[in-house]
């Protein structure tokens, strides 16, 4: 059976992860229900809400929104990051206590990547309403996002926070089938893949419970199901991968 | 309305030229396509590959090219019957 890890046994390795042996890493409570609920007022309250691939309102910027456009999501990257900041300005912010749990969990230092003197995003927030769903994707910087210097960071993992979880729906259901090239030719044109290509395989469902982080290896086809009801499912989420052995950089 | 497919691009077979795959037809198009067609591109917006020819070359092509998944608009047919298109990176596999 392919089941989500616990963070409480602290057997998990980043190789358990990069090998699909296990599809994620679930640590729960790492942010406090108040602490969540504080933050989601001032998200729903933000005024810079855009749309990218797969997802019509975000806040931040991906360098999946500008795959060609490097100087346009370097300068755009600048401005999320100082909006991120201001959102988390009353509570600990949520990226720091990622990314420390990450050191703890892979015992690797990790910080936001920076090409040419310049800051990657640090973060994006993804709010889905009533009705919303992802399509069945991967994410691969190492292929799509050539562009960039993150391409070349090996073994790149996802990690994602929980904010708000919705009324009802909205699991992260993660496929046991990893993204190769021949893939490609399943592709659809606007964003992610063809449904046929996890017919009868083996897949796991995460509730997006408030508070709980996710790590999982984004080459691993997933999607996000229907969010049901008036509340909307909140999450803040970025990628890393391997700088050095010992050494992590994250990116949005 | 200008006729546009999507696909992979198997096989570079010179710097403006390479055979695709084609997954997708826009619904509109006056035209159906074959399965397999020969592209020739007269614009590329692929930023890595050099839009003067002469500055491009094969491995180029194949590093950025070969594999991706690209939407073609289709200007017309030349006398080796190429689909003469403008090439583009197509959306995204993921977020």
């Amino acid at each position: 059976m392919w089941f989500p890890q616990l963070y409480d046994n602290y057997n998990s390795t980043y190789e358990n992860l990069i090998s699909g042996e296990i599809p994620a890493i679930i640590i729960p409570d790492v942010f406090s229900k108040s602490d969540c609920k504080n933050l989601c007022n001032k998200i729903l309250a933000n005024q810079n809400v855009t749309s990218g691939p797969g997802i019509s309102n975000k806040i931040g910027t991906s360098i999946s929104s500008h795959i060609y456009e490097k100087s346009k999501y370097f300068s755009n990257a600048r401005q999320s990051n100082q909006l991120i900041q201001n959102i988390f300005s009353s509570v600990e912010s949520p990226l720091v206590i990622m990314r420390k749990i990450i050191t703890d969990i892979f015992q690797k230092q990790i910080s936001t990547a920076i090409e040419n003197s310049m800051c990657y995003s640090d973060a994006v927030i993804r709010i889905h309403n009533d009705g919303d769903s992802v399509h069945l994707h991967r994410d691969n910087s190492n292929f799509e996002m050539s562009e960039y210097l993150v391409s070349h960071f090996e073994n790149q993992l996802s990690a994602i926070l929980y904010l708000q979880s919705p009324s009802n729906g909205g699991e992260l259901t993660i496929f046991e089938k990893k993204w190769n090239k021949q893939d490609e030719k399943m592709r659809q044109p606007k964003f992610g893949y063809s449904s046929d290509i996890i017919t009868n395989v083996s897949q796991t469902r995460i509730p997006p419970v408030s508070g709980n982080m996710v790590i999982l290896n984004p080459k691993f086809y997933h999607q996000i199901e229907s969010i049901h009801g008036p509340k909307q499912r909140i999450s803040i989420g970025f990628f890393f991968g391997e700088l050095s052995q010992n050494y992590l950089c994250s990116w949005a | 309305m200008t006729d546009i497919i999507w696909g992979t691009a198997t096989k570079i077979i010179s710097t403006n030229s390479f055979e695709m795959n084609v997954s997708h037809q826009k619904d509109t198009n006056n035209d159906s396509y074959q399965d397999i067609e020969e592209i020739q591109f007269t614009e590329i917006d692929i930023p890595s590959i050099p839009a003067d020819e002469a500055s491009r070359n094969i491995s180029e092509i194949e590093q950025n090219l070969k594999d991706k998944f690209v939407k073609c608009e289709i200007l017309g047919r030349n006398s080796e019957n190429r689909l003469v298109c403008a090439v583009s990176h197509s959306g995204a596999g993921g977020y």
